[in-house]
């Protein structure tokens, strides 16, 4: 047999293959590989475009560690807004998704109301409309003020800052509620019959069947959701008018990323910068994966 | 008996009726304040300045077309050289991406070829990768390529597949296409690039069509991109044209901002109307982050 039949892959075949992924391979090596390294390389130089990169060692990442203020700062605000605003989604997500998923009459135009801040809600217009809602005499405060509470501009307290920001991120869960639609429909429904006739309670039933089996799209949730807000860009620039204020409350990491590479061409200490935020975001995905083994049931 | 069995299965519990009813209301409760924000920026864009402070109603008590005229040309740059911009990157991405994921997807779906397993780990090693490493290099060899100011550092990088993705999507929609049609396409004397051309893309298109559809409403969102690579007020996209106006007319003309940001979404709900399920189909079974 095996000497009738040609080789699985002659050089014919490896040739087509390769031509086919030429776009994708010329891109591999020279838009992400090799500008990986590079910017692995610069991670330890100053550079500010104009002369020559300068090696420095492992400073840039000293000076990340021990004495940058501003640093710590974005580290803060970003775990915060990360803390807070992935739980509630998440949360938000899977209740809507539950209450959704009973066969409710108008369920395709409930989950397209939901899904549409999703699909905005990364535009430059949506943040600007949210700067509106949440400002002194915004939106939220004329509604307030119906009921008779004078609220204060959200926007410009460093103490509410954040909070709109997380709120904007909860308002758009509509993405993981789909996701969580689609793991629901998964549950068989005689797995809840047969809870219902050994007399298992609703709570019981959710904790007991509906959260197990929901537990591979709830970490498939949490992963994607956890990296998207770590790099959350665009609200935060927009809303503090990209300087990261009031007083650093808004200052996501990304924005100060960008302000050191492109507001002040600290090239170096940038690369520094997006190497460490590589790093959190693998030890937090590495993390996610370890434990899951002790939470995520893909047995069915 | 045939009686007593349908109603049993028409009328449930008697709590379920009512916890149906509860439901209902929450969830209209909600989508109503969900949707509230976004009502409103649309009613004060057709609001005189002066109604739109201290009326939060949805209803403009004169209906003006004003701001959009003042927004129209707020800044030295129509917002019309904006769209133009912006809509010949986002066509010109969704061009690139759909040509060249769906390139490198047959790869890996359909062809068998030395190192394939190895270059495919590669390509979701990348997914994972957030792009703020490769940013900086990327900018400086834009920057000495002398693309800065134009859109080629927009649109190059999706025609090289940079955006892995939606090569993945489509390696899983690939797979599922029968290799039948494959194998007798060959014994009619098709080529492995004729097989790609009439047999999987053709059948492909919903799958095509969702990428095409992610692409663009990603590309029309995109402000990390434009802000960094264009500085030239006539190659701004409409995000950073937005910004530009947001900056110069800070909170003195809200209803001009309102009516061009109320413009900027314009294609997004075209989109979301007319392509709602193929949308919601691909969030809920590629996880597509939306």
């Amino acid at each position: 047999m095996p000497a009738a039949r040609a080789p699985e892959t002659s050089w014919r075949d490896s040739a087509t293959g390769y031509l086919f992924l030429a776009p994708w391979l010329i891109g591999f090596f020279g838009l992400t590989l090799g500008p990986a390294l590079v910017s692995l390389y610069l991670s330890f130089t100053d550079y500010d475009l104009l002369s020559n990169p300068r090696w420095v060692g492992a400073a840039n990442y000293v000076r990340i560690a021990t004495s940058d203020p501003k640093f710590s700062a974005a580290m803060h605000v970003t775990f915060l807004y990360v803390a807070l605003s992935v739980p509630f989604k998440l949360a938000f997500a899977l209740l809507v998704a539950m209450m959704l998923n009973r066969g409710l009459r108008g369920l395709p135009l409930y989950r397209a109301i939901f899904y549409l801040p999703s699909l905005i809600g990364a535009s430059v217009a949506v943040s600007v409309l949210w700067r509106q809602v949440f400002a002194g005499d915004g939106l939220l405060n004329q509604a307030l003020k119906l009921v008779g509470i004078h609220g204060p501009s959200w926007i410009s307290n460093p103490d509410t800052a954040l909070y709109t920001l997380v709120a904007l991120a909860v308002w758009q869960f509509g993405s993981p509620m789909i996701i969580f639609l689609a793991g629901l429909r998964q549950i068989p429904k005689d797995v809840y019959e047969a809870a219902e006739i050994d007399g298992a309670s609703r709570n019981q039933q959710f904790w007991r069947i509906t959260l197990p089996l929901l537990t591979p799209v709830l970490f498939f949730n949490l992963v994607v959701q956890t990296i998207d807000a770590f790099k959350a860009f665009t609200p935060a620039f927009i809303i503090s008018g990209g300087t990261g204020g009031p007083i650093d409350a808004t200052l996501f990491y990304t924005l100060y990323l960008y302000q050191e590479a492109f507001a002040y061409f600290r090239m170096g200490y940038a690369s520094a910068l997006a190497w460490v935020l590589v790093v959190i975001i693998a030890a937090f995905t590495a993390l996610s994966f370890l434990s899951s083994r002790y939470w995520v049931h893909y047995d069915g | 008996m045939v009686d007593l069995a349908t109603q049993d299965e028409v009328s449930p519990p008697r709590n379920r009726g009512g916890r149906t009813l509860l439901y209902h209301v929450v969830l209209c409760l909600a989508s109503i304040a969900m949707l509230y924000p976004l009502l409103w920026m649309l009613a004060s864009s057709f609001k005189p300045d002066s109604d739109i402070f201290g009326d939060a109603s949805l209803l403009p008590r004169h209906f003006s077309l004003a701001a959009y005229w003042r927004g129209w040309s707020g800044l030295q740059v129509t917002f019309g050289q904006f769209f133009l911009n912006s809509l010949v990157v986002s066509l010109c991405s969704v061009v690139g991406n759909v040509m060249s994921c769906s390139l490198a997807a047959y790869a890996f779906a359909r062809l068998k070829f030395r190192g394939q397993k190895f270059w495919f780990a590669l390509m979701l090693g990348t997914l994972m990768l957030p792009y703020h490493v490769t940013l900086i290099p990327q900018y400086i060899l834009f920057l000495n390529l002398d693309w800065v100011d134009t859109f080629l550092p927009l649109i190059v990088p999706k025609f090289l597949a940079v955006d892995a993705f939606f090569i993945f999507l489509l390696v899983q929609f690939f797979r599922s296409i029968p290799r039948e049609l494959d194998e007798a396409a060959m014994i009619d004397g098709c080529g492995p690039w004729r097989i790609y051309w009439i047999v999987i893309l053709p059948l492909s298109i919903p799958a095509l069509a969702t990428a095409a559809i992610f692409t663009f409403i990603w590309t029309w969102d995109d402000f990390f991109g434009p802000l960094i690579y264009l500085n030239d007020m006539n190659s701004y996209t409409v995000q950073l044209g937005l910004r530009s106006f947001v900056d110069s007319t800070g909170k003195s003309d809200w209803g001009a901002l309102f009516a061009m940001s109320t413009l900027t979404l314009l294609p997004l709900f075209v989109f979301f109307l007319f392509f709602q399920r193929l949308l919601i189909d691909g969030i809920a079974t590629t996880g597509l982050k939306g």
